[in-house]
């Protein structure tokens, strides 16, 4: 798996760096500003890219609007945000209109390498990858919402677990549900959701997700 | 009883305001004739009136606000005094002080004085063989005239029981006079107004800084350090060499994020303030600074800390600033409060020149200080010295 990182702190930049090529990826090319960044996209063609939402100059979003530019030239791209922060317009921003390969993570996630080459290995495949604090953000708001509103409590719990990318078994897990329960609900939700299985396009998981987030 | 013996002081101490008022009046002629003396003299009638002011607070209750003190340069200060309409009214004040205070004050004091004497014609009269002559002029030789005393003692207890009027009549004069007018009541709120928008565009400033500094510098050293501890972790098992470096650098990180979190402490308020004082903290910086740097304040007390961290940081800036940029041998310091206003002086023997625009150091003392009412500016003239000005009141 070929990587483009882009951060602007350059002790996070070398260890992220250090830290991928220690479980033996291949980082093509580590930047720290979003010019650098959308050149090393373009001349590498990395599967995934690494990207801090803050970047320079001003220091608010840039990092996040050079991810979403990379997609629009290059659409297979994936991408995985890592944020100091959540800020779920950030979340929507970058979702709007993909159809995954998009993942959005504290910075801190890092740490837990096991569980963040996963989501990285996700993210790349096509799937998603969003932070519990993002989930339980958009939990909250999501509680008037129409579409989603037909949800029982327990499958709007189930679709944010497969938005933080889980699988069936490890949603099974923590719920303390069987793999029969998971399978139920989720069959649920794509049915309350309009996600029929005769419908082609792509993986209906990711369009769940998608459509938990895109409104 | 109680409000005629205020109005009695209040009279009677009016007649003492309104002789310094002659007086004053005959300086100001003098002034009128000898224009530049008029800047020195219109002080000195501020403070005459003030004091009524005072006198007049006292009497009514109600606060009597000085008008803004005349002081800055000599050429400022007679360009206000003709231009200033709180002038004009204290000259107003003083000349119809002068006439009405002398005969308000005389009739408050003789008066009463005149009553207390007439219980003692009878006596007199009878201890003093062949009469006297009393204090109205008429010759008391009979127990007639001596019993004349009773009426007039009448006649003056009258008066003196309508002394509150008089003063009262006085006191609304003065109020018209000495109360701030309208317009300047309006002046003044529309700077507070504005003041304090300012504040608090400071203040979300500030915030926006801090918030920056711990996400963007704490924050981020203590993700590194989580990194570094991972990273240890997952290379233990096959590479303890590279688990040993990657738990220093965690080590480092974490030493980092702790100096950190140490300047954004010190940036909201610096410890050495509370230790050392406002003097004592400046004098801390200034036998940092590389430059050799004198400093002379005088005995400041405790001011209010909002204060006391603008004036400190604005010192530190103005040191960085000389250090690097300056090419000075020397810069004083000198820190002083007049008039419940904090003054700092900051300033170099450097080549001047100094640009404001560049950097944000000055942007932000500006900002820090125009939050609390106060000014900063600087004058840097090519060739030199460079003098860095803060003025901030310290709120009594």
């Amino acid at each position: 798996m070929r990587i483009v990182i882009a951060e602007d702190d350059a002790l996070l930049r070398e260890g992220l760096t250090l830290l991928l090529r220690n479980e033996g990826l291949d980082v093509a090319a580590a930047t720290d500003n979003p010019d650098d960044f959308l050149d090393a996209v373009a001349e590498h063609e990395p599967d995934i890219a690494v990207v801090d939402v803050r970047m320079p100059p001003t220091f608010t979003d840039e990092g996040l609007r050079a991810a979403v530019e990379a997609r629009r030239r290059h659409p297979k791209l994936a991408v995985l945000v890592l944020s100091a922060w959540v800020e779920q317009s950030y979340a929507h921003e970058l979702l709007a209109g993909t159809n995954g390969g998009v993942g959005y993570l504290l910075k801190e996630r890092v740490g837990k390498v096991a569980d963040f080459l996963e989501s990285l290995h996700r993210v790349a495949a096509g799937g998603t990858a969003l932070d519990p604090e993002v989930v339980s953000q958009l939990l909250v708001r999501r509680k008037a919402d129409d579409a989603l509103s037909a949800l029982s409590p327990r499958e709007r719990e189930v679709l944010g677990l497969m938005a933080e990318g889980l699988s069936n078994a490890a949603i099974g897990e923590r719920l303390v549900i069987s793999a029969g329960a998971v399978h139920k609900h989720i069959g649920n939700v794509f049915l309350k959701l309009g996600l029929n299985s005769e419908d082609g396009s792509g993986d209906r998981r990711v369009q769940a997700v998608l459509a938990y987030l895109d409104h | 009883m109680k409000r005629i013996w205020a109005a009695l002081v209040y009279l009677a101490t009016g007649l003492l305001t309104a002789i310094a008022s002659w007086l004053a009046i005959g300086v100001l002629l003098l002034s009128v004739v000898v224009l530049p003396l008029l800047p020195i003299t219109a002080p000195l009638i501020r403070r005459i009136v003030d004091f009524d002011r005072q006198r007049l607070a006292r009497y009514t209750g109600d606060a009597f606000p000085s008008p803004p003190p005349l002081d800055g340069p000599w050429l400022h200060r007679a360009q206000r005094v003709l231009a200033d309409p709180d002038s004009r009214r204290d000259g107003m004040w003083l000349v119809t002080h002068a006439l009405f205070g002398t005969l308000f004050g005389a009739v408050a004091i003789a008066v009463p004085g005149a009553l207390v004497q007439q219980p003692f014609v009878p006596i007199i009269w009878w201890a003093v063989p062949g009469g006297f002559e009393n204090s109205f002029g008429v010759h008391v030789d009979s127990w007639a005239k001596a019993f004349l005393s009773l009426p007039i003692a009448i006649v003056l207890t009258l008066i003196v029981t309508q002394l509150p009027r008089l003063a009262d009549l006085d006191a609304r004069w003065a109020k018209a006079l000495l109360a701030p007018p309208r317009a300047s009541l309006e002046k003044r709120l529309a700077e507070v107004v504005a003041t304090r928008a300012a504040a608090l565009q400071a203040h979300g400033a500030e915030l926006r800084r801090i918030e920056r500094n711990l996400h963007d510098g704490t924050q981020n050293k203590l993700v590194g350090v989580v990194m570094m501890l991972g990273i240890a972790e997952r290379t233990l098992a096959q590479n303890p060499d590279g688990a040993v470096q990657a738990l220093r650098r965690a080590q480092d990180a974490a030493g980092d994020a702790l100096e950190e979190l140490r300047n954004v402490v010190r940036s909201i308020h610096p410890p050495v303030l509370e230790d050392l004082g406002l003097d004592g903290a400046i004098q801390a910086l200034a036998a940092r600074c590389p430059v050799p740097c004198v400093l002379q304040a005088d005995h400041l007390g405790r001011l209010p800390a909002a204060v006391e961290a603008a004036a400190y940081f604005a010192v530190a800036e103005a040191l960085t600033n000389v250090a690097k940029h300056s090419g000075a041998q020397h810069a004083w310091v000198s820190l002083g409060i007049q008039a419940d206003k904090l003054t700092v002086l900051v300033h170099d023997d450097g080549k001047g020149g100094a640009d404001e625009q560049q950097g944000t150091g000055l942007e932000g003392i500006r900002g820090r200080v125009a939050a609390l009412d106060g000014t900063a500016s600087v004058s840097s003239p090519e060739g030199g010295p460079t003098v860095l000005t803060v003025v901030l009141p310290v709120g009594k």
